[in-house]
């Protein structure tokens, strides 16, 4: 078993129980914690070889934080 | 075995400042070690590949990294006082 | 790669994730998630994908600054 997918399995769990839960309950540490089990899902990916699949997965997490980031803006204090 | 200690060295260099940035309390104190880290990370980036274009992956890293750093202190020196 | 080095950025991208999950500052939340992709960056290299790596050195500091527009307005506006 590649070290990239066993890494890649432990942040995603991390990430995922720390998002469910996250430490100040608001929207912005929500967003920042959300970005963890993205980066897990990148070493899963990784230990695929999908090249593709990668630089998609790149650009969609960016473009998802942007609009997240413009809808918690519009909508004011949590 | 030459090349392998410049390797050895950039990775405790690399945990030493990633633990000494996780430990800190002051939010500006932290900022110095996670450049030490970065600048870390850039050379194992290069050595660790034989290849021509893993230095422009190491200049794109190395770029990303200071401006993210930098970033980083601005905001939250200018937050404050500009309040 | 080596296993030494192997096992070293391991425990980085590790305390990486740990720390961003518990912290309570924004900011340390941020700088946590800067160490974190430092170690996941030359497993990304180790593996070949050059252009890979390319990309996401380039795009990871834009989403940081666009979190961190809303962290400085929060950190303005309240605590």
């Amino acid at each position: 078993m590649e070290p990239e997918l066993l890494l890649g399995l432990a942040i995603l769990i991390i990430g995922a129980v720390a998002a469910a839960f996250p430490r100040p309950k608001t929207y912005l540490s929500r967003i920042i914690v959300l970005e963890i089990p993205a980066w897990g899902l990148l070493l899963m990916m990784l230990a695929y070889d999908e090249a593709l699949a990668l630089l998609t997965f790149i650009a969609v997490t960016a473009i998802s934080t942007f609009v997240m980031v413009r809808v918690v803006e519009r909508r004011g204090e949590p | 075995m030459a090349e392998l200690i410049a390797l050895y060295i950039c990775g405790v260099i690399a945990l030493f400042a990633a633990l000494r940035c996780l430990i800190e309390k002051d939010t500006y104190l932290k900022l110095p070690y996670l450049n030490v880290m970065n600048f870390a990370v850039a050379g194992i980036i290069v050595l660790v590949l034989n290849h021509p274009l893993s230095l422009l992956a190491a200049v794109a890293y190395f770029v990303g990294s200071t401006l993210e750093a930098n970033a980083i202190a601005s905001a939250k020196a200018g937050g404050v006082q500009n309040d | 790669m080596i296993e030494f080095l192997q096992v070293i950025l391991a425990v980085i991208v590790l305390l990486g994730a740990f720390a961003t999950a518990l912290s309570r500052d924004p900011f340390n939340k941020l700088i946590a998630l800067g160490v974190m992709i430092g170690g996941i960056m030359p497993f990304i290299v180790d593996r070949g994908y050059l252009d890979v790596a390319v990309v996401v050195a380039l795009v990871a500091p834009v989403t940081t600054i666009f979190v961190l527009t809303l962290a400085w307005r929060r950190d303005e506006h309240g605590a």
